[in-house]
Parts: structure tokens; sequence; C-alpha cells
């Protein structure tokens, strides 16, 4: 170019500034060809990660279904409450967090710790429920904060609530939360962190029924997790009902009987072996475990020493005392060791296998025939019977009133007992069976245990004249599963014949006199409703302890039981009662019965 | 004073108008992207606009001649400024990089880039030969080096590393020896690695080692990189809509309407929204480079040239940034990115070149 000449001579740094030119040229080019890939070549991928980023499932938790006793009266009802929950994955700074979190909803820092810590495996974006139960006043403070802890999530959800708290609590069960193993054990299982599983009861037996379908939910959400919108909802559908054979007054009449003191009380329907009232104490309010335990209590509860959360009526295994000499009354008449007219004479007590055994009333009853010895529990005529029998006739005549194994009652846990046999000790201990041990054992001590719902079970047998009945809790939807022990089709279909109608007429005539007649079962009589029972105290320790306490002016308590039926033709009621320490039979649990009669008596007549 | 009218006619209308579509493409970026903050940053960008013009114009009226000769002046005394902030930072947190004009607040730092462009064309307008000089070399490092210390300091080390890319240019510009670029390199790598171990805060040291593996950190630096690869990849080709981008509507995307303002428009205008800009940007840098061409002087070619090369590496380095192949160190994308100083800046930049270009003939 002309001009050049008057200027001077740039070429040389024009040319290396083209050049670097070129260079950023190609650069852009570059880079330009980058995006292609990114936004053309890798677009699906980058898609399906802004929607990730965007949305967010969460559970709609299905309210658990209702609980209704016989008279469909609410026992496990539904109320809304509101949980707090904390996404590992939003924490920024773990100890500032940990301290923020725990101010504000005023709860020990350590404590959230090791919780959030327990569920460290589950994915960082899995809430975890630190805090439940809570009103609405309660989260409040949280929500108006929530720029501030994007790590918190507020969900309100449908809480269980037992609105008569602890009634029925051993019928009903409690409720936990899925434990971080279970939830590891079954990934593919529809199981989320903080749901409520049935751990006892009919919250367990039904749980399938009463769990309901959880829905869901897709929201929007923005970077801090703050909800912006929803795509799609799918709504949770409620657990179905449960409809019991308990009655509620039945059953709070059966709690308060018991004033307190450890026990059982069961009142069953014997024509259908619907469990009226099942009352074990003491109890626990399973209110208290939808919301979580502090560790603490939760030690307390399992160290009980009462262990209130075991159902005694069907794990509890006592003694049963003068109310096994109702199986020795079955077992000598069916099979023809003594006869209605038999009778014994008991003098206050007796010399047996080189031993003196005493009955239970110093001065002695005098002669009696077997309905005698039942109305007034004389030890001495029974000595005489099991002498007669032996172990293993007794033994068998316990197995067939059902002794020995489960009731088949739809709970599970149940215990089966012990009937001792000859053959049983040989197994178990090696060693013969001993003579003397079978008169212990024909006053239902010794090695004999029981659970009280075997001996309402039994009972059952007894009023029913030998139609043998599974007890049972569910009245309704137990059709469709829920329930019922493996063996349970077998104790109820098992047809073997059991005793004549006329050796149950005898026993019943005993079981009548004893609460009408001046017997030991008085305690329970109703007027004009012809109760049968029979009364039992079991020792709890060796009888010759028991002497030498006895003569040491000590009080000696024993385990207190009766059980009994009415009205004497068509029953529709068996009651069985059993005072852990509660002394004699007729004098704690007979009255105890007799209130349950009563009330039974009085609500037929509405 | 008034502006020749041959002058006026001489002014490159077609960069200038470059500068304002691509400022403009920028406003609406940055309300899609900041609507829902408090702060109206759209509009706060077109005063800044109306701002950049006006100093656009003072900066054409005077002959860049005139600036290069005061350029010692303006050398000194934004040194002074950026000492003064440094200083001034240690009592009150948070001002650290800024003045307050009033209303504007001004990064002197960004300035400090002007300064240089006008202190090399100085250096190097008389510098003839061939190849760089030992001598000319560490004047020129010497010269740069404190301006670039006091940044280092702040720290601003995306300031910092634009005037690298400067010196480097100048240095390519004015012929650089096989054993000077040796030394260099060698001089660079200790540097760096006595940087890395002693100046690094350890936050900036992982985004350089997020880059290499972005998923390590996905909360802490990696977190930035992956959503804007996730903002831009989701784009596809036609994007998903003006302000309909889940990234950054609903605040995935980190520094929406600054640093990755171009992330915003990969995921709402897609890759053809990206392909737009990135060829408007080549236009420009070609405008731009190749005036050079039309330079009278070596000063005015130094000139064109690093202010070409400072938009050029900002422009590369961000879009690589943002995209994950370069660490996350805070540079603007010139013109686009919300932020007075920045816009400042680039428009003064573009001024210079167009100054330059407007007065190819010696005798006015």
């Amino acid at each position: 170019m002309p001009e050049d000449k008057i200027y001077e001579d740039l070429s040389l740094v024009r040319r290396r500034a083209n050049t670097v030119f070129w260079v950023v040229a190609a650069l852009t080019f570059l880079v330009l060809s980058y995006y292609w890939k990114v936004q053309i070549l890798e677009h699906k991928k980058y898609s399906g990660l802004a929607e990730a980023n965007r949305t967010r499932m969460r559970v709609l938790a299905a309210p658990r279904g209702l609980i209704l006793d016989r008279n469909r009266e609410i026992l496990a009802d539904n109320k809304a409450s509101f949980k707090v929950s904390l996404i590992r994955e939003n924490v920024k700074d773990a100890d500032a967090s940990f301290a923020a979190v725990s101010r504000l909803l005023g709860i020990d820092e350590q404590s959230l710790r090791s919780r959030v810590e327990l569920f460290k495996d589950v994915q960082a974006f899995e809430p975890i429920v630190i805090e439940d139960g809570l009103s609405a006043v309660d989260v409040a403070p949280i929500e108006s904060r929530r720029l501030e802890f994007p790590e918190l999530v507020v969900e309100s959800e449908p809480q269980r609530f037992y609105p008569k708290g602890t009634l029925a609590s051993h019928v009903l069960g409690y409720l936990q939360e899925r434990t971080p193993e279970e939830i590891r054990a079954r990934p593919d299982q529809k199981i989320r962190a903080g749901e409520m599983v049935g751990r006892t009861g009919i919250e367990r037996e039904c749980d399938d029924i009463l769990r309901g379908e959880d829905g869901s939910v897709f929201e929007v959400v923005d970077s801090l997790g703050r909800v912006r919108g929803e795509q799609a909802r799918q709504f949770p559908v409620q657990g179905g009902e449960v409809v019991m054979t308990i009655d509620h007054r039945l059953q709070a009449r059966a709690e308060e009987a018991l004033e307190g003191r450890e026990g059982v009380v069961v009142a069953l329907d014997p024509r259908s072996g619907e469990i009226l009232a099942l009352a074990s104490f003491p109890t626990f309010d399973p209110n208290r475990f939808i919301t979580r335990f502090t560790p603490a209590e939760w030690l307390q509860l399992m160290n009980d020493p009462l262990s209130p959360l075991e159902n005694r009526a069907i794990r509890g295994l006592y003694a049963p005392g003068s109310i096994f000499k109702l199986v020795m009354s079955m077992g000598g008449l069916g099979f023809g060791y003594v006869t209605e007219g038999t009778t014994a004479y008991c003098s206050g007590s007796t010399q047996i296998y080189g031993a003196v055994r005493h009955c239970w009333f110093a001065p002695g009853h005098g002669a009696m025939n077997l309905s005698d010895a039942i109305k007034n529990s004389c030890n001495i005529y029974f000595y005489q019977l099991g002498r007669r029998m032996g172990i293993d006739m007794i033994a068998l005549a316990a197995g067939r009133m059902g002794l020995g194994r489960k009731t088949g009652i739809d709970l599970a846990g149940e215990k089966e007992g012990l009937v001792p046999s000859s053959e049983w000790k040989m197994e178990a201990l090696k060693t013969p069976w001993y003579p003397g041990e079978t008169i212990s054992v024909a006053i239902g001590q010794g090695q004999l245990q029981v659970t009280p719902l075997q001996i309402a079970a039994m009972t059952a047998l007894i009023a029913e004249r030998g139609k043998r009945i599974r007890p049972h809790l569910f009245k309704a939807a137990a059709a469709e599963g829920g329930g019922g022990t493996e063996d349970d089709a077998g104790a109820a279909a098992d047809a073997r014949p059991l005793f004549k109608t006329q050796v149950f007429e005898s026993v019943i005539s005993g079981m009548w006199r004893s609460a009408n007649d001046g017997g030991t079962g008085r305690g329970a009589h109703v007027a004009d409703f012809d109760v049968c029972g029979k009364t039992g105290s079991t020792q709890i320790m060796s009888r010759e302890s028991a002497e030498r306490l006895s003569r040491a002016g000590r009080e000696i308590k024993t385990h207190s039981w009766f059980t009994g039926f009415a009205p004497r033709t068509n029953p529709r009621i068996v009651v069985t009662v059993l005072v852990e320490y509660g002394g004699g039979g007729g004098a704690t649990a007979a009255p105890v019965a007799g209130r349950i009669f009563e009330l039974f008596k009085e609500l037929e007549k509405k | 004073m008034m502006i020749d009218r041959r002058l006026v006619r001489e002014i490159d209308w077609v960069l200038l108008g470059l500068v304002l579509l691509q400022s403009l493409i920028g406003v609406f970026f940055i309300y899609s992207s900041s609507h829902f903050l408090p702060g109206n940053f759209h509009v706060r960008q077109l005063a800044w606009i109306g701002v950049s013009l006006i100093v656009l114009v003072l900066v054409l009226a005077i002959d860049y001649k005139f600036f290069v000769s005061l350029s010692v002046y303006f050398y000194g005394l934004i040194v002074a400024v950026l000492a003064a902030t440094l200083v001034f930072a240690r009592f009150v947190a948070g001002t650290k990089s800024w003045i307050t004009l009033g209303l504007m607040q001004l990064q002197p730092s960004e300035l400090a880039k002007i300064v240089l462009i006008l202190v090399f064309a100085r250096l190097f307008a008389e510098y003839k030969s061939a190849t760089l000089t030992t001598q000319y070399t560490l004047w020129a490092l010497l010269i740069a080096g404190v301006p670039l210390l006091l940044i280092i300091l702040q720290p601003d080390l995306g300031t910092a590393m634009t005037f690298l890319a400067i010196i480097g240019g100048a240095f390519i510009l004015a012929g650089l020896k096989r054993k000077t670029i040796v030394l260099l390199l060698l001089a660079a790598c200790v540097v760096g690695i006595a940087g890395w171990n002693l100046g690094l805060k350890d936050y900036q040291k992982r985004r350089v080692t997020t880059l290499i593996n972005p998923t390590n950190d996905p909360r802490g630096s990696g977190y930035q990189v992956i959503q804007s690869k996730i903002a831009i990849g989701s784009g596809g080709l036609a994007g998903k809509g003006f302000m309909k981008g889940s990234q950054s509507q609903l605040r995935f995307l980190p520094a929406r309407h600054t640093d990755f303002i171009f992330s915003v428009i990969g995921e709402e205008a897609g890759f053809l929204g990206v392909f737009v800009v990135i060829v408007l940007y080549f236009f420009l840098l070609a405008r731009m480079f190749l005036s050079v061409a039309k330079a009278r002087d070596r000063a005015g070619v130094y000139i064109i040239f690093t202010a070409s090369l400072l938009i050029a590496f900002q422009f590369l380095v961000n879009v690589l940034m943002i995209i994950g192949l370069f660490p996350v160190v805070g540079i603007t994308l010139p013109f686009l990115s919300y932020g007075g100083s920045s816009l400042l800046t680039s428009t003064i930049a573009c001024g210079l070149v167009l100054n330059v270009k407007m007065r190819r003939f010696a005798n006015v």
C-alpha cells in the first residue's frame, strides 16, 4: 500500500497480530463444536439431569385403617400431625447445622446427631425424621425460617392416635418406625424411612390391611428445595378397617377391676371364641410409641421388672393351681377312675407315698363326692384321684382339655405352656418320673404351666360341653389374612371325641355350687345369672419354704385364679382372671370376675 | 471540544453496532435470570450501557496519542487506588475491590486493564526491533507486575489472569525469542508452584482440582460447573424458551446474571442462541483484531491488539469455564454479563480500537 511508505513499517507486528487472531478464531470454533457436543449429542443426558434436579418425589403417607371394637367404637384412629425431617444432602456445614437445628427444635444435639448417624447408609436425599407429633403452632417458627434451613422439611401426615389411651393396648399392639436394617433388607419394597409398622397385637397381625397405600406427589423444587409447583399427584389410600371382637365396655371394666394389680382378665364368648375383653396389667400407652421415645424412656420401658409390654394373657406362664382340678375331674370321670358318687374323706391331711400332704382347709372337709370336692376345692380328694390316675392319664386329660398347646389365637407370640408326663421328663430331664411328683400335679402345681388364655379356652370347652373353639380377636377383615398361627386350624378342627356330656354336666354342677352354694367361687356370684366357676391359688415357692414362712408368721402371697362361665345353660360368657400375688383365688380373683359377669348381664339386658 | 466531521465518518459503526447488540442480548438474559430477585438488574445494566456510551464518546473525542502520553499518570493513579482499596479493605470488610461513586460501584482492577493497555502502548511505541530484549522484558514485567501484585493480593484471580494475557500478548507482538519463551515458562512454573503452595486459598485450589473431576465435590465448587453444564446440555438445539429454563429460573445455576450468563443463554436459547452469540463474537473480534491493518503507528497497533486480546481472552475463558473446560476463576463474559465495571472496561477497550482506527490518517 502506498500509505505505508510515509508511515513506519508495521507489517511484522500486524502479521503477528493476525496470527493471534486466527488462533483465537480456531479456539472459538473449537468452543462452538464442544457446545454442539454438550447441547446436541449429550442433550438427553443433561435433560434428564435437569429434570431430576427440579423434581422431587414426596411420599404422601396413607392413614392407617381404623381399628374398631365389636360395637364399632373407635379404638385406633388417626390425627393430623406435623413432622420435621432432615435431608442430609442439603446440609452445608454439618456442625453448624446440627447446632442450629437442635436449637431451633429444642432437642438435644447429641441425640439429633445419633439419630442422623443411624440413617447414614440411606440415600442422602432421603428425609430423616428428626421430630414428629408436632402441632401447627410448633412448626410455625421452622416454616418461617425455611431459607436458613434448606435441610429441613416440614410435612403434615396422619398419625396414629389411640383415643382410649391404654385401653386394650396389648390387643391393639403398638407401632414403631421401620429400622434402617429393615429398609436396607428390602430395597425393592415400597418401604420408606420413618414409616410406622405394627410391632405387636392387631397392628402387627393386620398390618397388611391397616397399612393402606401411600400416595406420592412429584414436586417442582428450586435449588433451595423450596416447592415451586406440582407435577403429578397420586392420593394415598387409607388402610382397611379392622373390626375386633372386643367390647370396649367389658374391656374397660376388666382393666378397672384389676385395680392396678399385675394380672390378666380374659372374657370370651364360648360359642364362637370371640374374645370380648383381654386385659393384661401393667399396661402401656401405645400413643407413646408414635412420637419417638427418648432412648432413656425406651430403656426404662424395656427394663421395667414388671414388663408392661408383655401380654400376660398369651405369654404369661403360671401354675394353674386348683383350676387344674377341673382337668382332674374331667379325666377322673371320663376315664372311669371315679363316678359322681365316689367319695373320699378329708381330715385336713393325708399321707401319700410316705409324705404328709395337707388340704388348704386344715380342719378338713369330711366325706366328699366329686361335686363337693370341686365346690370346696378339696386337695385331699384330688390327691387320691391323682394317685389313681397316674401322671400319664393326667397328661392325656390335660391335653384333651387343650393344655400344653397353643389355643391358636390370632396374635403372635402365644406360648404353649407345659403339661408334664413321664415321657416328657425322660426326654427333657433324663430322669424317670417319681410317683410323688404326680401328687403336686394333681392339684395344679409342679411343672405344670398354663397361660390364662388356655384356661379361658378350656373353660369355654367345659361350658360348651365339649365343643372346641379357637379364641380370636378379629370380627371382620380377618378373612383377608391377618393373624392366626399355623396350628390354629389343627386346634379348631380337632375332632377327637372328648368326654361324654354327662361328664361335663357333673363338673359343671360342682362349678355352679362353687359360685352359688357357698363354695370358694362365691365371690363371682351374680344374682340370677347362674355363674359356674372354679378358683385357684398357686404356690409360687416350694411347699417347705412356704410352711417355714407361715410358721414365722409371714404372709405368703399366692397367684390368685378364677375361671368360670355364665349362665349354666346356654353359656354366653367365659371369664378367666389371674391376679399375680393376689392371695386366695376366692378372695381376690373371683370378685374381679364377678364384676365382669355383672356388666355383661347388664349389657345383655339393654 | 468538537469532533471533526471526517473523524465521525471514519468511526467503525459495524463494530459499535456489534457491541451494542451483544449488550442488549445481555440485558434480555440478565432479565430472564434475575427478574425474581430484588434489584432490577436489567434496568441497572441499561443505565450502565448508557454510561458506557457516554464514556465511549469521551474516549473517541480525544486522540489516543493523548491518552498514551498521559498513561504514566493514569498508571500512578490506578496503582495508588489499588493500594488504597487494599489498605482500606483491612478496615472495612467486603469493600475490598470496590470504589463507590454515588450509586455506582467501580472495580479499580477492571480499569487497571485499560491503564495497562495504554502504558504498554507507550512502552512499545518506540520499540522497533524484531524481537524482545531482556531489558525490555524486565521493564514490561516490572510495570505490569506492580498493579498485578496488588490485584493478586485482593485477591482477584480472574483479573490477574487477564493481566497475564495482556502481558503475554504484548510480548508476542514484540517478538519473543525462543530463549525468552523458555525462561518465561520456567519462571511461570516456579511462580505457579510457589503460588499453589503459598498463595492460593483452599477454595481456589479446589476450583482447579474440580476441573479435573467435578463430581469430586458436587456440593462445593464442582456444583457450579455441574449445574452450569446441566443447564447448557439440557437446552438442546432450540432451548427451553425465554424465562423458561428450569436451571436458571429455579436457581440451580450459580451467578446466573453475572459470570454464568452464557449458561442461561445455552439453556433458554439452546445451541442456536449459543451459535448466534458466538458468531457475533467472532465478527466482533475479527473486526477488532483485523483493525491493526488500519493503525497508523506502533502505539496504535499495540492498543488495538491488546484491547482485542483482552476481550477475546475473557470471552474464551468464560465460555470454557462455564462448560467445565477451565477452572472457575470469576471472569465475566464481556458485554453480556451483568456488571458496570466489566461493561465499562470492555466498552472503553472497544472505544480505544475505534479511536485508533478513525485516526488512521497522520495529518489529522
